[in-house]
């Protein structure tokens, strides 16, 4: 980036084209809550007796006690992982490292799914296990649970990142001071890695205000819940809406805050060997941890999914082939148009803000971010709502093309995050030898950048890709009627109790995004994720 | 080029064991070896760092060097061998003490400054006494120059001051010896004469026994009061940098520190007889065929259409030049002459090697002879 950055203080004008395309896209970003926000404070003094009319409060109470406790959760098992596989001497730690941010590739609905099936009447529990007096898997625990379990990878990443990139110098420079290890893990380390444990715990934060499928499944009552059930009545669905989206603003702003402090505070080592404590006789405390902690997300869903499926397979259920194949070709080429649409939208804005310095490019930038704070819920209706009140726009209603351009608002700051670094990553030399060579624009974007470029465009499409197949609320809201995805049909099984057809179409989901989660996050993640 | 005395000679090689200490010596290493795996790092290492004084542990990368002084620190422990440390044993059979009891200061290559620290918060890291902290601070921080940056973050200091600030949290503790990992290589090179002279002046001050590693042999000589030269692993000399210059007890110290040429010659034990003519041979020097080590500023050329050299290339440094010369029987020389010699690439010259010459048995083993 640095020739970029010498562009940037030559202070070269962005071409008008790319200002324009970047404003035109930061415009559409912002349409579902900026219409959110013209709609509801439309309702003037309305809004506020509304919220008291549907005593908004208790959903609140209940979606930030969720929240809280499932982030302080996430943030203690996330970083006691990440410190066990990257700074001790675990046995198995190499394993852990791979398989620890795994749940990353399940989603709430099917962890919630999984938790409910195995104590159902067939279930694993009472089937295999023999247990005969099913207890009621619901509420704030159970979501506690299943969220903790599910989201802790957000700061595990992070955390394991920071701890491999601490240079040794400042820990052996603190021993040599005379502190003694436990001393230097106070003031060292801990102050080291707690921004990026806050910046994961407030991801987790943000996933839990969005979090829909899981407390449906378990009967928590939240303001997503309360915005789904209020959905076809325009005036509540937007103004609860509001306030998830205001809540959800303010922790992706938080986020941010966190995120530009860290820069300036953490020391990052180019190539560290890390220095690694022997943990004595806590080997096996820790061994019993991790086991527990990572058998319980990954092992136990999949036994759970697999034992339905076999249920299914062998006729106590019925279970056809064409209903996991349709919806999972809708799942792929939904995801596919999406990822591509996602990309293209976001690229002109990767060039002007990666190669130029555009105050344009910055707000468009915030736009994208907003998009994805915003809760897929409530995005989903902000949209219904928008469309339907434009004289021009209501024949999207219930389109593909809407669906699609949901997903795009949602995701595509992961495709705009992988398209900076991509076109960061093109040296602006190159770019000047084509030219002194006499190549024009489009030969130069053609023949030089967009080749350079490919690897990261194609992983920010499967970042994309990965996200829409796991989307649940926005695509209950806007799939057009008939058409089923995985994760739709997942739903619909599961609430009409078809566990095995749930189950079996969720192991094929989860079997999709380890293997695009492998490839596209833990794999690179190895060193370079903090 | 006068021979160094024979008692210098002793005192600049590597001791045998069990050899006593330099009275009052801050650090005595004896037999010190350290392994990684298969690789033996350091091997059987003995070294004495007397007070006061400024250390070089100079070698190629992968020498040693920086094992040498982690073992020191306390953040590797040694195989074999005894490390003791202000008369007091840290390293040895059945003891090891770790670095935060041994008193050292450590000034890292990347300096390792907290950066979630202020400045006098660094500094005061290692001050147990928490009465005498602010105080200690305060002295610390005018010694190294940076009294007003006391509230400063370390990404608010130029890499100079980063590395003042390093220097000064070392020095904040008392520590019996300061250790320093490349001191300089983090500097650009614009930089790094005035950082050099600024730290060895805050090093004397303090009044610190310091040991720093380098693999920049210039660094070394201009900087210690002795070096250690180190090879794969092992101590080969330690001596002043005029009598590591003037008299390299092997064959690796001659190349590795200053510039020079290996010539072969015929020695009978007292002059030593190579085209560019016959040398005195300073000592005890081995007879028969023999490397001769030939530095270039005691190299002088003259014009001659019948000299045995040819002018192969100038390398023009403004205070002088190097002149590259082609020797008739095979070899070359390279001669360090004045600016305003004009000498042109293709010239026949005289060669002439002028003072006593060290010399090296020609092939085999590689013992300081002289």
């Amino acid at each position: 980036m640095a020739t970029a950055a010498a562009r940037l203080r030559a202070g070269a004008g962005a071409p008008p084209a790319l200002a324009v395309a970047a404003v035109v896209t930061g415009a559409a970003f912002a349409a579902p809550l900026a219409y959110l926000c013209w709609y509801v404070l439309g309702l003037g003094s309305g809004f506020v007796e509304l919220l008291r009319a549907e005593d908004v409060a208790g959903p609140l109470r209940r979606t930030l006690a969720l929240a809280t406790s499932v982030s302080a959760s996430a943030a203690v098992v996330g970083t006691l992982l990440a410190w066990l596989a990257v700074r001790t001497d675990l046995p198995g730690r190499r394993v852990l490292r791979v398989v620890a941010p795994l749940p990353l590739v399940v989603p709430s609905f099917v962890g919630a799914f999984a938790l409910v099936a195995m104590f159902a009447p067939g279930g694993l529990a009472e089937s295999v296990l023999g247990i005969d007096r099913l207890p009621v898997i619901e509420g704030f625990w159970a979501a506690w649970a299943v969220l903790t379990l599910l989201t802790y990878p957000y700061v595990y990443l992070p955390v394991a990142a920071r701890l491999a990139a601490l240079p040794p110098s400042l820990e052996e420079s603190a021993r040599a001071l005379g502190r003694r290890p436990a001393a230097v893990f106070r003031t060292i380390v801990l102050p080291q890695t707690s921004g990026a444990m806050s910046a994961g715990a407030l991801l987790v934060f943000l996933y839990c205000l969005s979090e829909f499928g899981a407390v449906k499944q378990l009967r928590y009552d939240t303001l997503t819940t309360a915005i789904y059930s209020a959905r076809v009545d325009r005036d509540v669905g937007l103004s609860l809406s509001l306030v998830l989206a205001a809540a959800a603003l303010a922790v992706a702003a938080a986020e941010r805050r966190v995120a530009r402090r860290r820069v300036l505070t953490e020391a990052v080592a180019p190539a560290a060997t890390t220095l690694r404590v022997a943990l004595g006789r806590w080997r096996l405390p820790a061994v019993v941890f991790t086991v527990g902690v990572v058998g319980t997300a990954l092992v136990v869903p999949v036994v759970v999914l697999a034992h339905w499926t076999v249920r299914g397979l062998l006729g106590d259920a019925e279970l056809h082939a064409p209903d996991l194949i349709r919806p999972a070709a809708t799942s792929a080429a939904l995801g596919a148009a999406a990822a591509a649409a996602a990309v293209a939208a976001v690229l002109p804005l990767a060039f002007l803000t990666t190669r130029y310095r555009s105050a344009s490019g910055e707000a468009a930038t915030a736009m994208v971010v907003t998009g994805f704070a915003l809760p897929g819920l409530v995005l989903a209706l902000a949209l219904v709502y928008l469309v339907l009140e434009s004289p021009l726009a209501d024949a999207l209603y219930q389109t593909y093309g809407l669906l699609v351009f949901a997903y795009v608002v949602h995701f595509g700051t992961q495709a705009l995050g992988a398209a900076q670094v991509a076109v960061g990553g093109v040296p602006a030399r190159l770019d000047e030898a084509a030219r002194a060579l006499g190549a024009g624009r489009a030969r130069r974007l053609a023949t030089v950048q967009l080749p350079l470029m490919r690897p990261g465009l194609l992983a920010g499409a499967g970042l994309v890709l990965l996200s829409t197949m796991k989307e649940l609320p926005a695509t209950l809201i806007l799939a057009p009627p008939g058409t089923e995805t995985l994760a739709t049909r997942i739903w619909g099984a599961t609430e009409d109790g078809f566990f095995a057809l749930a189950g079996s179409a969720a192991l094929v989901l989860l079997a999709v995004s380890a293997v695009l989660t492998y490839v596209l996050t833990i794999g690179p993640a190895a060193g370079s994720r903090s | 080029m006068a021979p160094p005395s024979a008692a210098g000679s002793t005192r600049a090689g590597a001791r045998p064991h069990g050899d006593a200490a330099a009275p009052g010596a801050v650090v005595v290493c004896r037999g010190v070896t350290k392994r990684f795996g298969p690789v033996t790092a350091v091997r059987d290492l003995d070294l004495d760092v007397r007070p006061g004084e400024l250390l070089a542990l100079l070698g190629p990368s992968g020498c040693g060097k920086t094992t040498t002084l982690r073992c020191l620190a306390g953040f590797e422990r040694p195989e074999a061998g005894t490390i003791d440390l202000a008369g007091a044993r840290v390293a040895g059979p059945g003891v090891f003490v770790p670095p935060e009891r041994r008193r050292v200061g450590v000034v890292f290559q990347d300096y390792a400054l907290f950066p979630h620290l202020t400045v006098e918060a660094n500094v005061g890291y290692g001050v147990a006494d928490r009465g005498r902290r602010a105080a200690r601070v305060a002295e610390m921080l005018g010694l190294v120059g940076l009294a007003d940056k006391a509230r400063r973050r370390p990404h608010e200091l130029s890499g100079g001051e980063q590395q003042r600030v390093a220097i000064a949290r070392a020095l904040a503790p008392d520590p019996a010896i300061v250790l320093l990992d490349e001191p300089f290589s983090n500097l650009d090179a614009a930089l790094r004469g005035r950082v050099r002279a600024e730290v060895r002046d805050i090093l004397r001050a303090a009044g610190a026994t310091a040991v720093f590693v380098t693999h920049d042999q210039e660094e070394a000589l201009s900087l210690a009061d002795r070096v250690a030269v180190m090879h794969a692993g092992e101590l080969l000399q330690v001596g002043t940098p005029a009598e590591l210059y003037g008299s390299p007890a092997r064959r690796f110290v001659a190349e590795f520190v200053g510039d020079a040429d290996l010539v072969p010659g015929e020695s009978d034990g007292v002059r030593v007889v190579t085209a560019l003519g016959t040398a005195p041979v300073a000592g005890d020097a081995p007879r028969g065929a023999v490397d001769v080590v030939v530095r270039p500023e005691s190299v002088r050329l003259r014009l001659d259409g019948s000299g045995i050299g040819t002018v192969e290339r100038i390398t023009y440094y403004g205070h002088d030049q190097v002149i590259d010369v082609a020797l008739g029987g095979g070899g070359r020389v390279r001669s360090r002459v004045g600016p305003g010699a004009a000498f042109h690439v293709g010239d026949r010259v005289a060669v002439q090697v002028v003072g006593d010459v060290v010399v090296f048995p020609a092939a085999g083993t590689d013992a300081p002879r002289r």
